[in-house]
């Protein structure tokens, strides 16, 4: 456990470094600090002193060394926009994306196992052939489209839902969630099923042909020659041998999960964290887009680990254990 | 009555392009402790007639015809749960490979206890003890710790040995032992099978092995099948078809054992190759291969000849025994 | 199994290119297949609707001359009251006939579509072929890298690499460049697909005694590779290719909704949805739904070939 806890924390810091750089000369490529803090008027002599001041001609290293010191201590420098630390505004709107990640994972996960192993044990069914029907033309749909079409159907024509917002939240524990009201709830339905539109039918193909392969196997074999229930043939022997690749291309999906946050809640103008991304790309708010890149540097760091500890758990010939 | 009694069993494979019948007209008898040798090149239905046995065909095959009797019931009568409670209980099965037949995510002790759970009211501790007392039975060393372990933390043969362990599970009326030793090392062939008529002596219980070994057919079993394209050719006692194989085909495997050949000598090879099940030509199925082919071969199928305690499925030995006959009335 | 009729039909001489291909397994399973008839069919009026848009089209929407700003968001023509029979699918926000910008718009989408699979390609095949072949402590390296570009998603790297692009050239000289830019990122970003499978297949292959007998010819690695070990390995390439084409025509209009693509002057598919997703509010429904049903039946005709062309092949394919 420890060797393996030790090993996730080198590639986490490689990751990370790797991320870091990239912010650096993101920052350092971006946008003149100057033309922010000062005016047009001040003198070219006056900009030099300034420079020097804050350190701006130093060594790229030494440079690079101070804003790892600061990013370390949780300061990723002060948003252009808001005037308030970077990195305070990210965490500000990380509730809502997660909100609405929470909502399309359920609306996944929920869905995907019960369809993709269903149609995996009865092929031939009208209703398996409907799935997997529906669910090429689901991978086929851009993400955005499928929020368009939901707000065009659900809240124009019908006028079911709300278009576009968060809706009312309520403060649990000092964090904002809009899961505790039901205004709240019939705002996220329709952004989480668009973020859920194109990873579900993946996800229900990649089970079924799984788990076709799997009730092929000769350990599956064997277990019905062992007159064996059914249930358990299916949902012990079969599933869990069928989860293992599906954990592998979740850990994957995580990363494009992310990027799609950034189109459904543009479309539904989510307060979210890659709504506010894509408007400090339009504004060249750089220290918001360090803070960003970063945040989700870490996101990604922490749901792989906790992929591959999951992975590990279900599959015994991995070894999280250093025993032998 | 025998124990097992198949009658012209039929199983065909609905394809595409239509069914193919992959076994036809299988009739024999088995009896309790008796051990009966299936043998045949790879393709010939050995082991679909081994799955049938426990409708465990996997689609698309189906058994088209015939029936299957064991211990006085017909096995296409019964309920799901009334042959749920055959599989691995009275008749269990021993795979290939052991390498593929145990789930890789699940401990041994899981896949024995949910066995013994399956077929009886029975506790946890007590499954596990019932586990660990058959673990011993074949040889297991440290059984106690093994049965927490998963397949990939054992050898080959070990695996071999659970399988097997747990095809005895449950005191079965018969064990069908699918090609059991193929996918062993060489050196630990022998010492399974031994196990395996050792227990089965021990246990009283029949075996149907499933091999392409005439050799280890000679030495384990006392009856014999040779199957050609899913259909029967010779059965018999096995001491008759190894010393008096009466079928072309059942003498052309015999001469192709390395035992057979003179040192020096090219060893004899049956000319060609089994026919497609979708292909099978008219007549004698075995008459493009055979040397003592005869007008009548392709035109009809030859029915059984007895032939001292055998039945053979062949025209020539069926004109045989007429001249035989003849002769003796003359 | 079925070349023996053929060659029986024809003792002579042997059977042209296109006699063999109506043997193939691949045709076989086409004239019996109408979805892949049908897609195909589909597909190829895309092709030729990219091909000849400029002799299609009735206007040219890049042509500020032939805009009116008067004939701003006209409905579809069988809309009597309002439609102009001069645009028989509309105009949009800004004028344009809509059915000429939706033909100029599949081409740029087909054309970074494919042009940015033939990069992924080129340079997945290399890295795969060169990770397969030499195995070993290259190995390891090139598909530990993979794998860490993979975790990253496609989306999640144009996204971030456009953005930052554009904030730093600014937005002018970025929609310049946005062509060429959408194809290098989603060309590099999506290698590692090309590489594993590539790969998996030569390693496959390498067993094989053909290529033994290749290096006991002498021959060298990288003849081996590319005229031994590559032609092997076509079924694979040919069904992920498919599905990357569908898959990079998604991510360059995902990108271009998100005003990260094609500018509006120079509209992809994406782009165009993405400006008139503005007036669906207004009712102006056609400027988003016409382009985005033209998006997705290529995407989902894409798609089914790819599926088809996995059950017809059965290549293995890289999983996970």
């Amino acid at each position: 456990m420890i060797a393996f806890f030790i090993k996730r924390l080198a590639q986490a810091v490689l990751v990370m470094f790797v991320i870091s750089l990239i912010s650096f000369s993101i920052q350092d490529n971006l946008g003149d600090p100057l033309r922010e803090m000062v005016g047009q008027s001040v003198s070219e002599a006056e900009r030099q002193a300034l420079r020097d001041e804050l350190g701006l001609n130093d060594p790229f290293l030494v440079q690079y060394g101070r804003f790892v010191k600061n990013a370390l201590q949780g300061d990723l420098g002060t948003s252009y926009f808001f005037k308030e630390p970077a990195l305070d505004v990210i965490l500000g709107k990380l509730p809502a994306t997660l909100e609405l990640v929470f909502g399309a994972s359920l609306i996944i996960i929920g869905l995907s196992v019960p369809l993709g192993v269903y149609s995996a044990i009865n092929p031939q069914s009208l209703f398996s052939k409907a799935v997997m029907g529906i669910s090429i033309v689901g991978i086929s749909v851009p993400v955005f489209l499928t929020a368009i079409g939901l707000i065009y159907f659900f809240s124009i024509e019908l006028g079911l839902m709300p278009s576009y917002g968060r809706g009312d939240t309520v403060e649990i524990l000092g964090l904002e969630t809009s899961l505790l009201t039901a205004d709240g709830w019939s705002h996220l339905v329709l952004p989480a099923v668009s973020l859920a539109s194109i990873m579900l039918p993946l996800f229900i193909r990649l089970i079924r042909a799984e788990m076709m392969e799997v009730l092929q196997s000769e350990y599956v074999k064997f277990a019905w020659a062992k007159g064996l229930m059914t249930r358990r043939i299916y949902f012990l022997h079969a599933l869990k041998n069928t989860m293992l690749p599906v954990i592998t291309v979740g850990g994957v999906q995580i990363g494009t999960m992310v990027a799609y946050t950034i189109l459904t809640e543009t479309v539904f103008q989510w307060p979210g964290m890659g709504f506010l991304f894509l408007e400090a790309v339009n504004r060249v708010d750089t220290p918001l887009i360090v803070a960003y890149l970063i945040v989700v540097g870490a996101i990604f760091v922490i749901t792989n680990t906790i992929v591959d500890l999951i992975y590990g758990l279900v599959n015994p010939t991995v070894k999280l254990a250093g025993k032998k | 009555m025998a124990l097992l009694e198949v009658k012209s069993l039929e199983v065909s494979f609905g394809l595409r392009s239509g069914a193919v019948k992959a076994l036809r007209n299988i009739s024999f008898t088995l009896e309790r402790g008796e051990r009966l040798g299936l043998v045949g090149e790879s393709g010939a239905g050995k082991s679909v007639l081994g799955f049938s046995i426990l409708n465990l065909i996997s689609k698309p095959g189906r058994i088209s015809g015939g029936e299957i009797w064991f211990d006085g019931k017909n096995l296409a009568d019964l309920s799901a749960k009334e042959l749920r409670d055959v599989r691995g209980n009275r008749i269990s099965m021993i795979f290939q490979d052991p390498m593929m037949t145990l789930n890789p995510v699940l401990t041994i002790g899981q896949q024995m206890i949910e066995c013994l759970k399956a077929h009886r009211k029975i506790s946890n501790d007590a499954a596990r003890t019932i586990a660990i007392q058959k673990l011993k039975q074949v040889y297991i060393p440290s059984p106690e710790t093994r049965i927490d372990q998963y397949p990939h933390e054992l050898s080959g043969g070990m695996r071999q040995r659970i399988v097997i362990a747990i095809g005895l599970l449950m005191d079965p009326d018969i064990i069908i032992a699918d090609e059991p030793t193929t996918a062993l090392d060489v050196t630990i062939q022998a010492e399974i099978m031994e196990l395996m008529v050792e227990l089965c002596d021990r246990n009283n219980v029949a075996l149907i092995l499933i091999t392409h070994d005439l050799g280890v057919v000679s030495q384990v079993t006392q009856k014999a099948i040779v199957m050609y394209a899913g259909r029967i050719i010779e059965q018999g006692p096995t001491k008759e078809i190894i010393n008096d194989a009466q079928h072309p085909y059942t003498q052309g495997l015999m001469n192709a054992l390395p035992q057979m050949a003179i040192p020096g000598q090219r060893l004899n090879q049956i000319r060609g190759a089994m026919p497609p099940l979708q292909n099978i030509p008219t007549g004698c199925a075995f008459n493009p291969r055979c040397d003592y082919v005869m007008d009548e071969c392709t035109k009809q199928l030859p029915g059984y000849t007895v032939s001292g305690n055998c039945q053979v499925a062949c025209h020539m030995v069926a004109n045989l025994k007429k001249a035989e006959q003849t002769s003796d009335e003359v | 199994m079925t070349t023996q009729n053929t060659t029986s039909d024809l003792p002579e001489k042997a059977p042209s290119a296109w006699q063999r291909f109506k043997d193939t397994h691949v045709w076989h399973s086409f004239v019996k297949d109408r979805v892949a008839q049908l897609s195909f069919t589909i597909f190829m009026g895309y092709v030729l609707m990219a091909l000849f848009a400029p002799a299609i089209a009735p206007f040219d929407p890049y042509d500020p001359t032939q805009i009116d700003i008067m004939n701003s968001e006209l409905p579809p023509s069988w809309n009597e009251d309002e439609g102009d029979p001069q645009f028989w699918l509309g105009t949009d926000a800004q004028g344009r006939d809509l059915w000429s910008t939706i033909l100029y718009g599949t081409r740029i989408s087909l054309t970074i579509g494919i042009c940015a699979v033939l990069l992924q390609a080129t340079i997945g095949i290399i890295i795969g072929l060169i990770a397969g072949y030499r195995g070993g402590r290259v190995d390891s390296i090139l598909m530990r890298f993979a794998d860490v570009q993979l975790s990253f998603s496609t989306m999640m790297v144009a996204i971030v690499v456009l953005a930052v692009f554009q904030a730093s050239f600014g937005t002018e000289l970025y929609q310049e460049l946005a062509m060429i830019m959408l194809v290098l990122v989603i060309g590099i970003a999506e290698w590692p697909q090309y590489a594993r499978t590539i790969r998996a297949s030569v390693l496959a292959e390498k067993k094989k005694e053909y290529v033994d007998a290749a290096r006991v010819m002498g021959l060298g690695q990288v003849r081996i590779m590319f005229r031994h070990i590559l032609p092997n390995t076509l079924s694979p390439i040919l069904v992920i290719s498919t599905v990357q084409v569908a898959n990079a025509i998604i991510s360059e209009a995902s990108l271009s909704f998100l005003g990260l693509g094609m500018p509006v002057s120079q509209p992809s598919l994406g782009s165009l949805i993405s400006s008139g997703f503005e007036y669906i509010f207004s009712g102006a429904w056609w400027i988003t739904v016409i382009p985005g049903v033209v998006l997705v039946v290529l995407v989902l005709v894409m798609n089914l070939l790819g599926d088809w062309l996995r059950d017809v092949l059965n290549p293995k394919l890289y999983k996970g």
